[in-house]
């Protein structure tokens, strides 16, 4: 039951696993809540409470949500014959559109290329890997004696 | 099960229940989807999309004592569901997403004013 990182990714996994089994499979959205125990509770506007107190300045986030638990959409696209299930979570409401219209292109049967989400993301991660992985060779060659320590400072400290 | 919803009822139930929800700040509502199989027809599937607070009724034992009178009046489970025809699914799931985004208030929210500043701050604590 693995959480996939990102909403393409799940969007795409779900399409596959609708596209093998369109029949059985289902997926669910799920809004909830956190259920929280009184002490929990009490935890959480505690810490509210010495945030707001800390920093005078950003007492944006604690007004905006006054010591409410911040929900999650959670989404599973199960299969009961293979037992395949992919999930998602979010927090952000900013997601629940796309991820809506998402599930709605793939409730009308859409596959992974009509979902138009796959090609260029994959892409730019080839294109990347490589070159990073030169300069970490070029790094090393070049500051081979001084050891671990130094490279890794280094590394960080110039980028 | 009740028979399946009109699309109007189905929406106004939901932007019930959600907001009835968000304004708790407990519980979790269920949104399923699954294509409606009829054997008989060859022609694209509809969709069922059944919804539901997941309201186990059997009270808590533990907490029976002081939920007892709320649960009790609240311990009917709520379940609905509708159906869209493949012709429909556009429309509908338009009309879906937007009032999903509009009830579930109880998610963050996306404020680039006080995103950004809290952002720079963060990061400047990471660096100092």
């Amino acid at each position: 039951m693995p959480y996939l990182p990102t909403t393409q990714a799940f969007l795409e996994q779900s399409a596959l696993l609708l596209e093998a089994y369109p029949e059985t499979t289902r997926i669910t959205t799920k809004y909830s809540f956190p259920t929280e125990r009184r002490a929990q509770q009490h935890k959480r506007e505690k810490s509210l409470a010495k945030k707001q107190a800390s920093s005078t300045t950003e007492t944006a986030p604690t007004d905006s949500t006054p010591s409410a638990p911040i929900a999650s959409l959670t989404l599973k696209t199960y299969n009961p014959a293979t037992g395949v299930c992919l999930k998602y979570r979010t927090n952000k409401l900013q997601e629940v559109s796309r991820l809506m219209t998402g599930l709605g292109k793939l409730a009308g049967g859409a596959d992974v290329a009509s979902l138009g989400l796959s090609g260029p993301g994959a892409d730019v991660e080839m294109v990347d890997a490589p070159a990073a992985e030169e300069e970490v060779v070029q790094t090393q060659s070049g500051k081979a004696p001084a050891g671990g320590k130094g490279k890794k400072k280094g590394g960080k400290g110039k980028r | 099960m009740a028979p399946p919803l009109s699309h109007d009822e189905f929406f106004s139930s939901l932007t019930n229940l959600l907001s009835k929800t968000s304004e708790k700040a407990r519980g979790s509502v269920s949104l399923t989807q699954k294509p409606l199989v009829d054997s008989a027809s060859n022609s694209p599937p509809s969709t069922l999309i059944r919804i539901t607070d997941g309201n186990t009724s059997a009270p808590n034992p533990k907490s029976a004592d002081k939920a007892g009178k709320i649960t009790k009046n609240t311990s009917s489970k709520v379940k609905f569901s509708t159906v869209v025809k493949p012709e429909e699914l556009e429309a509908f799931y338009t009309r879906y997403a937007e009032l999903c985004k509009s009830g579930m208030t109880g998610m963050k929210k996306r404020d680039r004013k006080r995103k950004t500043k809290a952002k720079g701050g963060a990061t400047k604590a990471v660096k100092a």
